[in-house]
C-alpha cells in the first residue's frame, strides 16, 4: 500500500512539473496558433540562470529573477522575430521556433560547456518531509509541486476572474473583434508569450537544481511537453493538467508493475508458448514505462483528435 | 623538340614524381566520432585523447617514414550517419577507422569493416573500437579486423565487485538497474552470472528506457523495497546522475557500483552525493605512483585537462598501437593493414598503469583495472570539487579480463 501511495505522490509531483513547462506551450497556441518549438528552451534557459544568478543572489532571489529574464527574452523573442514571420503562415513560424531551439542549446553549450553544471538544491533544503514505505520523501519535490500548483491557482484565476483573463480569452476566439473594441492585440499576444516563457522559466530554475541541469535538458523534456498538450488538447490549460498528471502517474504506477504479455496468456494457458517465442512477449511494463505517454498519446489521437479537453477544430 | 612534346615529356616527368611519393604512403586513420548534436560530450573527449596520442607517435616520426594522416568524421550521434561516414571514409583512403562512443555506432561500423573486408581482399580497413564496450563486438560479432582498446561489461562488473567484496563494502545482497540496449542487457547478464560465485545475490533486476526518464523515484522505490546492500548499474550521462540524485533523495543506504562515474560534470552535479560510491575503470592519477601522475601532468599540458573517463583507455590503445607499428617494416612500400593487425596481436606496451597486450582469440585488450571511489582524501579532485576518485583494488590484466566468449569464431587471414 506504502509503495503504491508513494508512487502516486512521486507521479503527481512529476506531473506538475511537466504542467508548468507544458502551460505556456499550451497557453501560447491556444491563443497565436504558434506551435512553440523553442518552449522547451525556456525551461533551460531558466535553469542556466538561475545557476548563474545563484551565487550572486542567493537560491530564493535565483529562481524568481530567473525566470523575469526569461520572460523578457520570450517577449523580445515574440516582439523581433515572430511577429514578422506571422504573416508568411504557420509552417514558417514553426520552423523559425525550432531553428532558435538548436540556437539557444548551441549558446549554452558555448558557454557552459558540453557536461552538466554544478546546479544544485541549496543544503538547507535538502532534508526529507515525512517517512513512507521505509524510504524518507524530499521536502524539495513537495517544493517543487507546491510551485506548480500555485502558478495553476494564479493562471486559472487571472483568466476567469479578472479584466485582462476577459481580453485574453476573447482575443484567442475572435480576434479582430477584441482590436476593433479597441483592445490591444499584438500586446496581449506579446504577454501571453512573456508569461508562458516565465512559467517555462520557473519550471527550469526550480527543476534544474533537483533533477541535472545540462545542455539537453531542453530535449527530454521538450518531447513529453508535447505530448503533455497533444493529450490534454492543444489550447487547453485544464486539458493540460490532467495530461500531466495523468501521465506522471501513468509512468509512476507502471515502474512497478511486472507483467509481460506472456504473463497475461498465462491465464488462458498460452504464457509458455509466448515465452519460448520471447521478444516483444516477455516484455515487462516496467521496462517501457518511459514509452507509455507515448502509447497514450496515439490512444487519445484515435479516440479523440482534439485530445481530452480540446476544443473540436 | 616541339612545344607539344615538350609539354608531354613534362606530365610524363610530373606523373613519375608524383609515383615515387605516393610509394612513400601515409597511413590514413579515419576517426568517426559523434562531434556535434547531444551527444558529442564524449565523441570530443575521443578526439582530444586520439589528437594527443596520434600527435606523440608523429613527433616520434609518425609511420612508414611519413606523418600518420588523422582525418575526423561527424557520424552525428547513430549508426545511420556512421556507416555513411565510415564508407566515406574509406572511398577517402582511410585504412584505420578509429570509433569509441555508443555500442549501437561500433555494431553497425563493425560490420561494414567486415563486409568491406570480404568484398575488398588486399585493401582490408582495420576497425580499431576505443570504448564501444557490448560484448557482442568480441563475441558473436568478433572478426580479425575489428580490435577493442577499452574494458567490456564483463571486466568492469568482474572487478568492480571483486574489489569492493575485498574492501568489504559489497555486503551480500545486491540490485542491477540497466538501461535496456545491448550495453545495459550485458551488464545485468554480467552481474547475474557472477553472483555466485563472487558472493552476492541479486535479488531483483530492472531493465528501463536509454536517456528518456527524467524521474527515477518509482525506480528507487523498488531499489528500497529491495533491501540490497549494492546497486550495479551500467548507466551512463543523465540516467545515472539523476538515478543517483533520486536515491539520495530518498534516502537509500545503498552504494551504487557503476562502470562511468568518472563522466566529467557527474561528481560536480551529483556533489556530495556520489561520496562512497563505486567505479571500475582502466586509469586512476594516484594507482600506479609517479608514472601514472607523470602521464596525467603531461596530458593536461597538451590538452587542458586531466585525461579523464574514455580518454586513458584511448591513449593506451593507441600506445599498444604505435608499439605495433614499429614493428612493421614496409621499408616506404605500400600499406599492408593485415600486417599492422598481425602486430597489434603481438605487440605489448608498458602505459603508465602497467603492462598491456592485445588477446588473439577475439581481439579484447588486457590491461589493469582500478577499482576506485569517490572520496574527499583522493589527491586529484573532480571537476574542481572537493571530491576526487580514490583508488581502492588494483587488479591486472590477467585478473580483469574475461574468459573468451563461446561465440566468437574468427576467421584468420591466409
Amino acid at each position: 500500500m506504502d509503495q503504491i501511495l508513494f508512487a502516486l505522490l512521486n507521479g503527481a509531483i512529476y506531473g506538475l512539473l511537466l504542467f508548468m513547462v507544458s502551460a505556456g506551450l499550451t497557453l501560447i497556441f491556444g491563443m497565436m496558433g504558434v506551435l512553440n518549438f523553442a518552449h522547451a528552451s525556456f525551461y533551460m534557459l531558466g535553469a542556466y540562470l538561475a545557476y548563474t544568478l545563484q551565487p550572486l543572489t542567493g537560491f530564493w532571489l535565483a529562481i524568481i529573477l530567473a525566470p523575469l529574464i526569461v520572460a523578457g527574452l520570450g517577449i523580445l523573442v515574440e516582439r523581433v522575430i515572430l511577429r514578422r514571420v506571422h504573416a508568411y503562415g504557420h509552417a514558417h513560424e514553426l520552423l523559425v521556433t525550432f531553428g532558435l531551439s538548436v540556437v539557444i542549446a548551441e549558446i549554452i553549450k558555448i558557454f557552459y560547456g558540453n557536461f552538466p553544471v554544478e546546479y544544485r538544491v541549496p543544503a538547507e533544503l535538502q532534508f526529507s518531509a515525512f517517512e513512507i514505505g521505509g524510504g524518507s520523501y524530499p521536502f524539495y519535490r513537495l517544493f517543487m509541486g507546491g510551485v506548480a500548483l500555485m502558478m495553476f491557482a494564479l493562471l486559472y484565476l487571472m483568466l476567469t476572474r479578472t479584466r485582462i483573463g476577459i481580453v485574453v480569452r476573447s482575443a484567442i476566439y475572435r480576434p479582430r473583434m477584441v482590436e476593433a473594441l479597441g483592445h490591444n492585440v499584438p500586446m496581449v499576444f506579446m504577454g501571453v508569450f512573456g508569461v508562458g516563457a516565465f512559467l517555462a522559466g520557473l519550471a527550469g530554475a526550480v527543476a534544474g537544481a533537483f533533477y541535472t541541469t545540462n545542455p539537453n535538458m531542453a530535449l527530454e523534456l521538450g518531447v513529453m511537453v508535447f505530448v503533455v498538450v497533444v493529450v490534454g488538447g492543444l489550447g487547453s490549460l485544464g486539458g493540460a493538467m490532467i495530461a500531466s498528471l495523468l501521465i506522471g502517474v501513468v509512468t509512476s504506477l507502471a515502474v512497478g508493475v511486472k507483467v509481460s504479455i506472456a504473463s497475461l496468456l498465462d491465464f488462458i494457458g498460452l504464457g509458455d508458448l509466448a515465452r519460448d517465442v520471447g521478444g516483444i512477449f516477455v516484455l515487462e511494463l516496467s521496462s517501457v514505462a518511459a514509452t507509455l505517454p507515448f502509447f497514450l498519446m496515439l490512444l487519445v489521437l484515435l479516440a479523440r483528435p482534439s485530445g481530452l479537453l480540446g476544443e473540436k477544430e | 623538340m616541339t612545344f607539344n612534346a615538350f609539354l608531354r615529356a613534362g606530365v610524363a616527368c610530373a606523373t613519375i614524381a608524383l609515383a615515387g611519393a605516393a610509394a612513400a604512403e601515409p597511413l590514413k586513420i579515419a576517426l568517426v566520432e559523434t562531434l556535434s548534436g547531444p551527444q558529442a560530450s564524449t565523441g570530443l573527449l575521443y578526439r582530444t585523447a586520439v589528437q594527443y596520442q596520434i600527435g606523440k607517435i608523429n613527433a616520434a616520426g609518425g609511420f612508414n617514414g611519413e606523418k600518420i594522416a588523422l582525418v575526423e568524421y561527424d557520424n552525428q550521434g547513430g549508426p545511420v550517419g556512421a556507416a555513411d561516414r565510415v564508407k566515406a571514409a574509406i572511398a577517402d583512403g582511410a585504412q584505420i577507422i578509429l570509433q569509441g562512443s555508443s555500442s549501437a555506432v561500433a555494431g553497425q561500423i563493425t560490420e561494414d569493416v567486415r563486409k568491406f573486408n570480404l568484398r575488398n581482399k588486399g585493401k582490408e580497413v582495420l576497425y580499431l573500437n576505443l570504448g564501444a564496450e557490448a560484448l557482442e563486438l568480441t563475441g558473436a560479432k568478433c572478426h580479425f579486423y575489428h580490435f577493442r582498446f577499452s574494458p567490456n561489461a564483463a571486466i568492469r562488473f568482474k572487478t568492480v565487485a571483486l574489489g569492493m567484496k575485498g574492501k568489504g563494502i559489497l555486503g551480500t545482497r545486491a540490485y542491477a538497474i540497466d538501461q535496456n540496449y545491448s550495453w545495459g542487457v550485458d551488464v545485468e547478464n554480467t552481474v547475474v552470472a557472477n553472483a555466485k560465485e563472487i558472493g552476492y545475490e541479486v535479488v531483483d533486476k530492472t531493465l528501463h528506457e536509454v536517456n528518456k526518464i527524467q524521474d527515477f523515484s518509482p525506480y528507487v522505490a523498488k531499489i528500497q523495497a529491495a533491501n540490497v546492500d549494492t546497486v550495479f548499474t551500467g548507466n551512463w550521462s543523465n540516467d545515472l546522475l539523476l538515478l543517483m540524485k533520486a536515491a539520495s533523495g530518498a534516502g537509500l543506504k545503498a552504494r551504487f557500483a557503476t562502470a562511468f562515474l568518472d563522466q566529467p560534470g557527474n561528481i560536480g552535479n551529483a556533489g556530495a552525493i556520489a561520496e562512497g560510491h563505486v567505479v571500475s575503470t582502466p586509469f586512476n592519477p594516484e594507482a600506479n605512483g609517479d608514472a601514472t601522475r607523470v602521464f596525467a601532468e603531461d596530458y593536461k599540458a597538451v590538452t587542458g585537462h586531466y585525461p579523464a573517463y574514455v580518454e586513458p583507455a584511448a591513449v593506451f590503445g593507441l600506445m599498444l598501437f604505435g608499439e605495433a607499428l614499429k614493428d612493421v617494416k614496409l621499408d616506404g612500400g605500400k600499406i599492408d593493414t593485415t600486417k599492422i593487425a598481425l602486430s597489434i596481436e603481438k605487440a605489448t606496451v608498458k602505459t603508465p598503469m602497467g603492462d598491456y597486450s592485445m588477446r588473439s582469440d577475439d581481439h579484447q585488450a588486457q590491461f589493469p583495472m582500478v577499482v576506485q571511489t569517490v572520496s574527499k582524501e583522493a589527491k586529484v579532485k573532480a571537476d574542481g570539487t572537493e571530491f576526487g576518485f580514490l583508488p581502492i583494488k588494483s587488479f591486472t590484466g590477467a585478473e580483469s579480463i574475461d574468459p573468451v566468449q563461446s561465440t566468437c569464431s574468427m576467421q584468420r587471414p591466409g
